[in-house]
C-alpha cells in the first residue's frame, strides 16, 4: 500500500513536470518566431531606418531660409536645427528620433543574423544575410554621418565615431564604445564588403524596399565618395545598370514636367520609377511641415529659374507653394495608415526615395572631377543637365570655358565640382542630401535671420564648428556613450 | 528549469511519502479476549470482575483500544456485546443487557414545536438531544419534534447553528414549545476565514481581512456586486469612474502598487479565480470605450446569491494568491444549502428602482441667453462668418441662418430668411431663448426591476442552493437598458463520513443597449482625447449648448450640422446604437476526501466559457453614414476626411464610398478558462494545547481568450438588410491599410504550488508561514523569468488567553497580529525572450507591400516580477461585553522590481524600454471600529466606522516625463512624488492688452507658450496624487421592533482632479460653455479681477500672441496650456449620502395568513447626495470624468424592495 501510493505519487508528479515545461511554454499571443528563411526575409525588410532626417539636415543646410518673423510656422524640429541648436526631445523630425530609428534598423539586421547563425537555414538565406549587412553599413553610416565628425580624407580621423553594433542586446541597459570615425568607417567597409557579395536581386517580392546589388552600389558610391576612393566610387555608380543614366535618371523636363501636379507629388517615391534605387517607408511627418518659418522660400525658389543655374534656361521642376513665401518641391506624398477606417484615425508615413541613380550619377561625375578626368565629369553632369533643364538642346551643355565664366573660377576642376553641386543643391532640395556635401565639402553655412522689426542679419556655420555634428539623445550617457561637445 | 523540476519532484515525493505515513498510523483498536482484558483492566486499575460465566462467556471477543485512558473509557468496549457493569466499591458487576429491552417503555413521550424568537417562523432541522444520552431527534419541515425523555429530570437541549442553545428540563410537561435567539456574538464572531483555498480556523489565521456579510452590505437597486463594497472596508477604495452596467469600478486595496500596472485587486468567487474576459486597465476604464462595459466579470453575479465578502489585505492574507496577489485579494462566497430536514425554503426579492434625472442647476453650464450673447461677442469679433459657418463640418444657429438665406421656395418666390439685420437677429432671437433642457430630453426616470426567486433544502447528507434572477433596466438615458438573467445552482454532498463533495453552476446571460460609440483616441501632442461621433447622452447635454434646439417649431426634429451631415441627437441615438449581448457559464466541481479524520484531500476544477459581442448598429440615416457620403459641394468635398481619393487617378475628386447603407460592425470576445487544484490538508491537535494546520497546495490556471471584429459596410437596414457595398470602400481600406476585420488571441498559462503551516499553542500563540511558488507564460519563453518564489511569516497574540489577563468587561478581548512577507504580480511586460510580430508593410501601393516581421521589444534577460515586501502589524480589540469592536492594522510596503518605461540611449533598438527598474514605498493605517451598541429586544442599533489611509511615494524611476504627461487626468509619476501624481503648469496672470493667458515656462520666464513636449518638468506644481488617501464609510443600522433604519455615508480625500478641458482658442456655435465664461477678460484692466482668458478675435488670435522670446505664437497653445495650469484643477474630496433604507418587517401574524414564513418592505434610495466636494467642480461627481462613449455617472435612484420567503 505505502510503496504503491508512494510510486503512483512520483509517476504522477513526473508527468506534471514534464508537461509544466511544455504547458507554460505556450506562446502567449500571437506573436511570431525567426525559425525560417522566410521570417529572416521579413525581419531583415524592417532593418530600414523609419525615421526622417530631411527636416532636420534641411533646416541646418543653406537649402533653408528665414522667410520672415510672423511667416509660416515655428516647429523646434524645423527651427532649432535652422540656428544650428539642440532639438530636445526624440519627436519625428528630430535627430534624435532618427538616432533611434537607425539602431531599431540595426537591431533588426542583428536579430536577423543571429537567427541566421544559430540556426542551419542553408544557403538559401543567403541573399537576406547580405541584405542585413548591407542594411547594417547603411545605417551605421547614416548615423556616423549626422552624429560624428565629418570623415576627412587623408586624416586621422581619430574624432568619436558611433557605437557599432552587432549583437542583439539583451540587457536592460548596455555600455558601449563609440570608437573613432575611422574605426567605424572600417567596420560599415566591412560589413558592406561582405554584404554586397552575397545580394540578388532577384530574392525580393518588393525589390525596391530593399538592397538590391543595384542599390547597395549606389549606397557605396555614396560611402566612399566620403572616404575619397574615386575610383571606387565610379565603378560602384557605373556598375549599377547596364542601362545609360540618361534613360534612367529623373525626367525632371519630360515625363515629370508633363504630369498633373497630383501626379507629380506621387511619382518621386513610386516604385516603378527607374530612378528609385532604394525607398524607405518613413514614419515621418516632414510632408505636412508645409509651410515652417525657415524652410523653402522665395530666396532658394530662384535656383530654378533662367538666372539660377549654367544654360541660362530654367530647370523643370514644378514651383509650387502653400502661400507665398512657403514654396515646396512637392516631393513627398503622404501615404496616410489608417488603422481605424470608420472614426478615420492613422499615422502618416511618407515614401522616401533614400538612393536614387540621380545622386549616383552626381557622385560618379564628382568623382571622375576629383580624378582630373574633367571631360567624363561634364558628360555626366550634362546627362542630367539634358533631363533637368526646361527646352535643353545640345547646345546648353556645360563646357569647361562657360563654367569658368559662369562662376568665375580660374581652377577648371573646382569649377566642374561647383557646377555638379550646386546643380545637386537644387534637384535634392527637400531631400537632405546637401547636407551631405556640406560635411564632405567642409563648406560654410550662412543662414539669414529676421528679427521682430524685419531687419535681416546672418549667422554662420564653419567647417571646424561643432555644431555641424547634431547632438545624440542625452540617454546615450546610460550607457557611458559621451555626448558630443558644443 | 530541470534543477527546478527535479527538487519539485523531491518536494511532492516528500508530500506523498508522508500522506503513506500518516495512513499508517491509523490501527487505533485491536481484537482481545474478553477474558484477557478484563485481567488486563484489573492489574491498571486495582479492580476486580464479578460475573456469571455462563451468561458471559470469557472467550468472547471484543475490538479494544491499543491505549486506554480512564476506566469508564476501557470498560466502553463491553456494550459491543451488550455487557452492561455496575460498581459497588472496588468491585464491578457485569451483566447482560437484553438488547430488545424497550426501555422507552417508560420513558415520556414529549412533542413540541421549535421558533426563530425573531419572527416566529418554524425551524427546521433543529437537532434535541437528551442530555446526558445518545437520544436525538430532530425538528420537521413545520418545526415540530417528538423526543423520547428518561424521565421527568431530563433535561433537552435544543441546538441550531447560529442560535443559542436552550435547555429546558421535562418536568411534568409532554408539550415544550421553544423559540430560539440568534446568537449575536456568533454572527459577528467569524469563527472561520475564507481565503478561497481553505476555510482556515480564525484562531489560526493571522492575517489582515475584513469580512462583510452580505446582508450588512445590502445595496437594493444596485445590481453589480462590486458597488456592495463601497465604504464597508477600511483600506478598500472604490470609485465610480463609470455608472454604466457592466463597467467595472475603480477598486484599490491598500492603494496602488504598480506604476505600470493595472491595480485591480484579483476576484475570487467559491474558491476560483474569476478571470476578465477583457483587460481593461484602471486607466482605460474611465475612458467610456465599449469594452469597458464587459470589464467587470462580477456583473454577472446576481447579489442575491452573495454570501459574504471576504476581503485579504495584507502579505499573509494573500500568501495563497503568491504571486497575483499585490494588490489584495476579494474573496466571494455564495449561499449555500441549508440543513432544513428535507424542507424546502423560497425566497423572492424584488427591487423596483426609478432614476432622478440630473437637472442643470447641478452643473456649470451657461443657458442659452448669456450663450448667445457669448457668441455674439464672437460674432462681433469675427468668428461664424458667412464662409466658414455656413460650409464648416460642424454647425448649430449660425450655420443654419446662413444657409436659410439660400433656401429659396420657388412656389412663394421668396427666400426662407431675407438677409436683414433684423430679420437675422429674429432667427437668432429663437435660439437665444431656447433654453433647451438636454436632460429632461436625454434621460428618463426609467424603472429598473429585478425578481430573484432562490430555493434551498437540504438534508444532513445533501443540500442544494438554486437561484435565478432577472434584471431589466429600461435605463438612465433614452440610449441606455439592460437585461440580464442569472442562474446558479449549488449542491453540497456527503456521501459518507471520509468523502464530501460540492457542484457548482453559474450562469449570466446580458443583453445590452447602449449609444454607438468609438473607441478614444489621444492626441499626443496637445494631450486631447477624441473620438468621432460621440453621442453619449450625458457629454452631449453637458457640452451641447442650450442655445440649440432638438425640435422645431412644428414639433419635428431639427437637424443641425455635424461631419458635414445633419444631426439630430435623438435621430441619433435611435440610428446608431451598440447592442452587447455576453453569456458567461461557469461550471465547478469539488470533491474532498478524509483519508484520516486529521488528513484531507481535497481537488477542486471549474471550467468557465464567457462570450460577448458587441453589435454597432449604424443605420443609413445616422450622422455617422451620413458623413461618409456628404459630398454636397465642392467645399465640402474638397475638406470631408471621409471620402476617397483613388490614388490611381490623382486628379479626380474626392468620391464617396458608402453611396447606400450604414455599417453592422461586430466585435467578439471569448474566454475559455480551466482550473484545477489539488490540496492536502492536516488538521490535529495535540495534547490540547498544540494545534497544527499544514496545507499544501498545486494548481493549473488555463485561460485563452480570442477577439475578433469585423466591419459590414454598406448593411441597407431600411431594405431587408441587403449588402450592397462600394468596392472602393474595401480599396481605401486596402490602401490605408485599414483591416476590415481581424482576429487576435491571448494564451494564458500558469502553475502553482504552495505550502502553508499555521501551529496555535494554547489558542494564545499562533504562527503561520507560507511559501508558493509560481509559473507563468507570460513573461515569454525564457525560462529565467518564468517561475518565482514568495514567502510570508506571520504570527498573533491572544492577549485575553493569557492568565495574567484580568476577566474584565471593558475589554472583553484582545489580539495582537504581525505580518512580514513577499507577494508579487506579474508586470506589464513580456520580453524575457525578443518579441517578433508580423506586420503588412506600411506602403501606398499594392504591389509595394509585402509581410514584413518587426521587433516589438527586445529581450531583457533581466526581466522579473512585480514585487512587494509588507509589514503589517494589527490589533483586535472589542470592549464592552463584545459590543463595540476595533480593528486597527498599520502597514508598511515596500514595492520593487516594479515595470516602467526607461529611455535608453536607443543603441539597442529600442529608444524606450520596459524593465522593473522602479520603487515605491507606501504606508498606511486602516480603523475599524463598529459593533451593536445596543441590543435590546424592541430596539437595536448597529454602526461601523471605517477609515483607510495610504500613502505611497515613488522612491527610484529613471524615467523623463514629458510635461504633458504630468499634467493630463490620469497624472504622471516621477521620483519623489506619489504613483499618480497630477502637476500643474504655473499660471501666471493675463496679458494686459489682449487676455490671453501666460505661464511660467521651463525657464522661469512669464510666458504665453510652454513646450508640452519638455522633459523639463522640476517647475510644475505637484497638486497630489490622483487616488484618494483617505477613503472610508460610516454605517448605522436602527432596529425598532419591526422598522428598521439604516444609513451609509462614504467619504476621500487627499487626490486632486484636472478639471474639464474647456478652453480653447475658439468655439464653435455648437458646444456649450461654462458660467466661468461670463467673468472672463474683457477689456484691458480686467486681468487684475479675472484669470479666465478672453476670447480672441481671430486676428489677434493668429498674429498677436507673442511668446518671451518675441516670436508669435499660435492662440491654439496658450488656451491649450490654461486647461493644464493651476487654474485647472480641483481637490477630489468628498462626503457622498450613499445610502438610506428604511424596512418594515410584515408581522408574523399577517405573514403566515398568506403562508409567507416572512416578508418585508424596504425603500431605498441610493446616491442621494454629494455633501461636501471642491466649489471648482461646480457640482461635477469628482468621481466620475465625463469621457462620453458609454461611460454614464452613477444616477441617484430610489428603490423600493420586496422580501418574501415561504
Amino acid at each position: 500500500m505505502k510503496i504503491s501510493k508512494l510510486k503512483l505519487a512520483v509517476l504522477f508528479s513526473a508527468c506534471i513536470f514534464a508537461s509544466c515545461k511544455k504547458y507554460l511554454d505556450t506562446v502567449p499571443d500571437n506573436r511570431t518566431e525567426i525559425n525560417s528563411v522566410e521570417k529572416v526575409a521579413q525581419l531583415v525588410a524592417t532593418a530600414y531606418p523609419e525615421g526622417d532626417y530631411y527636416t532636420f539636415a534641411e533646416a541646418a543646410s543653406d537649402n533653408a531660409e528665414d522667410k520672415g518673423s510672423g511667416v509660416g510656422t515655428l516647429s523646434d524640429v524645423s527651427s532649432k536645427p535652422y540656428y544650428w541648436d539642440d532639438v530636445i526631445g526624440a519627436d519625428r523630425g528630430s535627430p534624435s528620433n532618427y538616432w533611434n530609428t537607425c539602431y531599431q534598423a540595426i537591431a533588426a539586421a542583428n536579430q536577423a543574423l543571429e537567427a541566421i547563425d544559430k540556426n542551419d537555414f542553408g544557403a538559401s538565406v543567403l541573399p537576406y544575410k547580405g541584405e542585413a549587412l548591407v542594411a547594417r553599413a547603411y545605417a551605421h553610416f547614416m548615423l556616423v554621418t549626422f552624429f560624428s565628425k565629418a570623415y576627412v580624407v587623408g586624416g586621422t580621423n581619430d574624432a568619436m565615431g558611433i557605437p557599432y553594433v552587432t549583437e542583439p542586446e539583451t540587457v536592460v541597459i548596455k555600455q558601449y564604445d563609440r570608437g573613432t570615425v575611422a574605426s567605424t568607417y572600417e567596420k560599415i567597409e566591412k560589413d558592406l564588403t561582405e554584404g554586397m557579395a552575397l545580394l540578388s536581386a532577384s530574392a525580393y517580392k518588393v525589390p525596391k524596399y530593399h538592397f538590391t546589388p543595384a542599390a547597395a552600389h549606389a549606397f557605396a558610391a555614396r560611402f566612399y565618395l566620403f572616404k575619397g576612393e574615386w575610383q571606387k566610387v565610379i565603378d560602384h555608380a557605373s556598375a549599377i545598370s547596364s542601362e545609360n543614366f540618361a534613360s534612367i535618371i529623373r525626367p525632371i523636363n519630360s515625363t515629370l514636367y508633363d504630369m498633373s501636379s497630383a501626379d507629380y507629388n506621387a511619382a518621386f517615391s513610386r516604385s516603378d520609377q527607374k530612378f528609385n534605387l532604394l525607398l524607405i517607408n518613413l514614419y515621418s511627418s516632414y510632408q505636412r511641415l508645409t509651410s515652417p518659418r525657415y524652410g523653402y522660400g522665395a530666396k532658394l525658389v530662384n535656383m530654378f529659374a533662367t538666372t539660377g543655374n549654367i544654360t541660362g534656361k530654367s530647370f523643370a521642376n514644378k514651383i509650387l507653394y502653400y502661400t507665398v513665401p512657403s514654396y515646396t518641391t512637392y516631393k513627398h506624398k503622404e501615404y496616410f495608415y489608417v488603422t481605424n477606417q470608420i472614426s478615420n484615425i492613422g499615422i502618416t508615413y511618407l515614401m522616401s526615395p533614400a538612393l536614387t541613380t540621380d545622386e549616383a550619377l552626381y557622385n560618379r561625375a564628382e568623382a571622375y572631377a576629383r580624378l582630373g578626368q574633367l571631360d567624363k565629369a561634364l558628360a555626366d553632369i550634362n546627362i542630367v543637365l539634358a533631363n533637368t533643364v526646361r527646352g535643353y538642346t545640345n547646345s546648353d551643355a556645360a563646357t569647361l570655358a562657360k563654367i569658368a565664366t559662369y562662376y568665375g573660377i580660374t581652377d577648371p576642376k573646382e569649377g566642374v565640382i561647383k557646377l555638379i553641386l550646386e546643380t545637386k543643391k537644387a534637384q535634392f532640395l527637400q531631400e537632405g542630401i546637401r547636407w551631405f556635401d556640406i560635411l564632405r565639402t567642409r563648406m560654410t553655412v550662412k543662414h539669414n535671420v529676421f528679427d521682430a522689426q524685419g531687419n535681416e542679419t546672418f549667422i554662420e556655420l564653419t567647417a571646424d564648428d561643432n555644431r555641424r555634428v547634431f547632438q545624440i539623445p542625452e540617454e546615450a550617457r546610460l550607457s557611458g556613450v559621451p555626448l558630443n561637445p558644443r | 528549469m530541470r534543477d527546478f523540476c527535479r527538487k519539485a519532484i523531491l518536494i511532492t515525493a516528500l508530500f506523498w511519502a508522508f500522506a503513506a505515513k500518516a495512513d499508517s498510523q491509523q490501527g487505533k483498536v485491536k481484537p482481545e479476549r474478553l477474558e484477557n482484558y478484563l485481567k488486563k483492566i484489573e492489574q491498571i486499575y486495582k479492580v476486580s470482575f464479578v460475573y456469571d460465566a455462563n451468561e458471559i462467556s470469557k472467550t468472547l471477543i471484543l475490538d479494544v483500544p491499543e491505549k486506554t485512558g480512564s476506566i469508564q473509557e476501557s470498560l466502553e468496549p463491553l456494550k459491543q456485546k451488550n455487557i452492561a457493569y455496575r460498581q459497588v466499591g472496588n468491585q464491578f458487576i457485569l451483566k447482560i443487557v437484553p438488547p430488545s429491552e424497550p426501555l422507552i417503555a417508560k420513558d415520556i413521550i414529549v412533542r413540541g414545536s421549535v421558533k426563530d424568537s425573531k419572527d416566529g417562523n418554524a425551524i427546521p432541522g433543529v437537532t434535541i438531544v437528551v442530555k446526558g444520552t445518545t437520544v436525538t431527534a430532530t425538528t420537521n419541515d413545520r418545526g415540530e419534534y417528538q423526543i423520547a425523555a428518561k424521565d421527568a429530570s431530563s433535561v433537552l437541549i435544543f441546538r441550531y447553528i447560529g442560535y443559542k442553545t436552550v435547555e429546558e428540563t421535562v418536568g411534568a410537561r409532554t408539550t415544550i414549545h421553544v423559540s430560539l435567539e440568534e446568537d449575536a456574538s456568533l454572527l459577528k464572531e467569524v469563527s472561520v476565514v475564507s481565503t478561497g483555498y481553505q476555510n482556515i480556523d480564525r484562531k489560526l489565521f493571522t492575517g489582515a481581512s475584513t469580512q462583510v456579510k452580505s446582508e450588512d452590505a445590502q445595496r437594493n437597486g444596485v445590481p453589480d456586486i462590486s458597488r456592495m463594497l463601497e465604504g464597508q472596508v477600511a483600506g478598500v477604495s472604490v470609485q465610480n469612474v463609470s455608472g454604466t452596467f457592466g463597467a467595472a469600478p475603480k477598486i484599490r486595496v491598500r492603494g496602488a502598487t504598480s506604476i505600470s500596472g493595472d491595480n485591480k485587486p484579483l476576484w475570487v468567487v467559491d474558491g476560483i479565480i474569476l478571470e476578465d474576459v477583457v483587460n481593461i486597465s484602471n486607466a482605460a476604464l474611465s475612458t467610456g470605450d465599449a469594452n469597458t462595459l464587459i470589464g467587470s466579470s462580477v456583473a454577472g453575479l446576481n447579489p442575491d446569491d452573495i454570501e459574504s465578502f471576504n476581503i485579504l489585505k495584507d502579505a499573509a492574507a494573500t500568501a495563497m494568491y503568491g504571486a497575483r496577489a499585490m494588490n489584495g485579494v476579494i474573496v466571494v462566497t455564495t449561499k449555500k444549502g441549508r440543513q432544513t430536514g428535507g424542507t424546502q425554503r423560497i425566497n423572492y426579492t424584488g427591487n423596483f428602482t426609478t432614476y432622478l434625472k440630473p437637472n442643470y442647476s447641478q452643473f456649470d453650464v451657461l443657458n442659452s441667453a448669456d450663450q448667445m450673447s457669448v457668441m455674439m461677442e464672437m460674432l462681433n469679433k469675427g468668428y461664424f462668418q458667412h464662409t466658414t459657418a455656413s460650409r464648416g463640418a460642424d454647425g448649430g444657429p449660425f450655420y443654419k441662418m446662413y444657409n436659410a438665406l439660400y433656401d429659396y421656395d420657388p412656389v412663394t418666390d421668396s427666400y426662407a430668411l431675407k438677409n436683414t439685420a433684423i430679420d437675422r437677429a429674429q432667427f437668432l432671437n429663437r435660439y437665444a431663448n431656447a433654453n433647451t433642457d438636454w436632460f429632461d430630453i436625454l434621460f428618463q426616470n426609467s424603472l429598473l426591476q429585478e425578481h430573484s426567486v432562490s430555493f434551498s433544502s437540504g438534508t444532513d447528507k445533501f443540500q442544494t442552493y438554486a437561484s435565478t434572477s432577472y434584471l431589466h433596466d429600461n435605463g438612465q438615458t433614452i440610449g441606455n437598458n439592460v437585461d440580464r438573467f442569472t442562474a446558479n445552482l449549488r449542491s453540497n454532498f456527503k456521501m459518507s463520513d471520509k468523502l464530501s463533495g460540492e457542484f457548482l453552476i453559474n450562469g449570466s446571460i446580458r443583453d445590452q443597449r447602449a449609444p454607438g460609440t468609438l473607441t478614444r483616441t489621444s492626441d499626443p501632442v496637445y494631450g486631447t482625447f477624441s473620438r468621432n461621433f460621440d453621442i453619449n447622452p450625458y457629454s452631449y447635454a453637458l457640452n451641447t449648448s442650450r442655445a440649440m434646439t432638438a425640435y422645431n417649431a412644428d414639433g419635428s426634429l431639427e437637424y443641425f450640422n455635424r461631419n458635414y451631415a445633419p444631426f439630430n441627437i435623438l435621430n441619433e441615438l435611435n440610428n446608431n446604437y451598440l447592442e452587447l449581448g455576453q453569456i458567461d457559464l461557469k461550471v465547478q466541481a469539488g470533491l474532498k476526501y478524509k483519508i484520516i479524520p486529521s488528513l484531507t484531500y481535497s481537488v477542486d476544477g471549474a471550467y468557465r466559457y464567457a462570450k460577448t459581442d458587441r453589435r454597432h448598429y449604424i443605420m443609413e440615416n445616422s450622422n455617422m453614414a451620413l458623413a461618409f457620403r456628404a459630398a454636397t459641394d465642392a467645399t465640402t468635398v474638397g475638406s470631408n476626411p471621409f471620402l476617397y481619393t483613388n490614388p490611381d487617378d490623382l486628379t479626380q475628386l474626392p468620391v464617396v464610398t458608402l453611396p447606400e447603407g450604414g455599417f453592422y460592425n461586430v466585435t467578439y470576445d471569448a474566454l475559455k478558462n480551466y482550473y484545477f487544484r489539488q490540496n492536502l490538508e492536516f488538521d490535529k491537535a495535540f495534547h490540547n494545547d498544540h494545534r497544527l494546520n499544514v496545507f499544501g497546495s498545486m494548481e493549473v490556471r488555463y485561460i485563452d481568450r480570442q477577439n475578433s471584429k469585423f466591419d459590414g459596410v454598406g448593411y441597407q437596414y431600411d431594405n431587408g438588410g441587403i449588402v450592397n457595398a462600394n468596392y472602393l470602400y474595401f480599396k481605401k481600406a486596402q490602401e490605408s491599410n485599414a483591416p476590415y476585420f481581424g482576429m487576435g488571441y491571448g494564451y494564458d498559462r500558469f502553475a502553482a504550488f504552495a505550502l502553508r503551516a499555521a501551529y496555535s499553542y494554547k489558542d494564545r500563540y499562533s504562527f503561520n508561514a507560507t511559501t508558493r511558488y509560481d509559473g507563468s507564460n507570460l513573461m515569454g519563453k525564457s525560462r529565467n523569468a518564468r517561475w518565482l518564489p514568495t514567502w510570508n511569516v506571520s504570527g498573533a497574540w491572544n492577549i485575553d488567553q493569557e492568565n495574567f489577563w484580568p476577566e474584565n468587561r471593558v475589554i472583553s478581548s484582545a489580539r495582537v497580529r504581525a505580518t512580514y512577507g513577499l507577494v508579487a504580480n506579474i508586470g506589464n511586460a513580456n520580453n524575457s525572450g525578443a518579441i517578433f510580430y508580423n506586420m503588412l508593410s506600411r506602403r501606398p501601393y499594392e504591389n509595394e507591400k509585402e509581410t514584413v516581421t518587426y521587433i516589438s521589444s527586445l529581450a531583457n534577460s533581466e526581466l522579473t516580477w512585480e514585487k512587494l515586501k509588507e509589514t503589517n502589524l494589527g490589533a483586535d480589540l472589542t470592549f464592552l461585553d463584545d459590543k463595540i469592536n476595533l480593528t486597527v492594522d498599520l502597514y508598511k510596503r515596500n514595492i520593487f522590481d516594479l515595470i516602467g518605461s526607461i529611455k535608453t540611449s536607443g543603441i539597442g533598438g529600442e529608444y524606450t524600454k520596459v524593465a522593473n527598474y522602479g520603487k515605491m514605498k507606501a504606508k498606511g493605517i486602516e480603523v475599524t471600529l463598529g459593533g451593536n451598541p445596543v441590543t435590546h429586544t424592541n430596539f437595536k442599533w448597529r454602526t461601523q466606522f471605517n477609515m483607510g489611509y495610504n500613502e505611497n511615494r515613488i522612491t527610484e524611476l529613471q524615467n523623463t516625463p514629458r510635461i504633458l504627461d504630468l499634467v493630463s487626468d490620469n497624472g504622471g509619476s516621477i521620483v519623489g512624488y506619489s504613483q499618480g501624481g497630477l502637476f500643474s503648469i504655473p499660471f501666471a496672470g493675463l496679458n494686459h492688452d489682449y487676455g490671453y493667458p501666460y505661464f511660467i515656462d521651463e525657464s522661469g520666464r512669464k510666458n504665453p507658450y510652454v513646450y508640452l513636449q519638455s522633459t523639463k518638468t522640476n517647475y510644475l506644481k505637484y497638486e497630489g496624487p490622483i487616488d484618494p488617501k483617505l477613503t472610508g464609510g460610516f454605517y448605522n443600522q436602527f432596529k425598532y421592533k419591526q422598522f428598521t433604519l439604516s444609513a451609509l455615508f462614504t467619504f476621500a480625500a487627499g487626490n486632486y482632479v484636472r478639471l474639464a478641458q474647456e478652453f480653447s482658442s475658439s468655439y464653435p456655435d455648437i458646444y456649450s460653455m461654462t458660467k466661468s465664461m461670463l467673468n472672463r477678460w474683457v477689456q484691458p484692466g480686467d486681468e487684475k479681477y479675472t484669470t479666465v482668458p478672453a476670447i480672441l478675435d481671430p486676428y489677434t488670435a493668429s498674429r498677436l500672441v507673442v511668446d518671451a522670446s518675441g516670436a508669435t505664437t499660435s492662440a491654439v497653445y496658450p488656451y491649450n496650456i490654461y486647461n493644464f495650469s493651476t487654474e485647472r484643477v480641483a481637490k477630489g474630496d468628498f462626503i457622498r449620502f450613499k445610502q438610506i433604507s428604511l424596512t418594515y418587517d410584515l408581522p408574523k401574524t399577517f405573514a403566515s395568513k398568506l403562508s409567507m414564513s416572512n416578508a418585508s418592505i424596504s425603500f431605498v434610495g441610493n446616491n442621494i447626495a454629494l455633501l461636501y466636494s471642491d466649489k471648482r467642480l461646480n457640482g461635477q461627481d469628482p468621481e466620475f470624468f465625463g469621457n462620453g462613449g458609454v461611460a454614464l455617472p452613477i444616477p441617484k435612484q430610489y428603490t423600493l424592495s420586496l422580501k418574501v420567503g415561504f
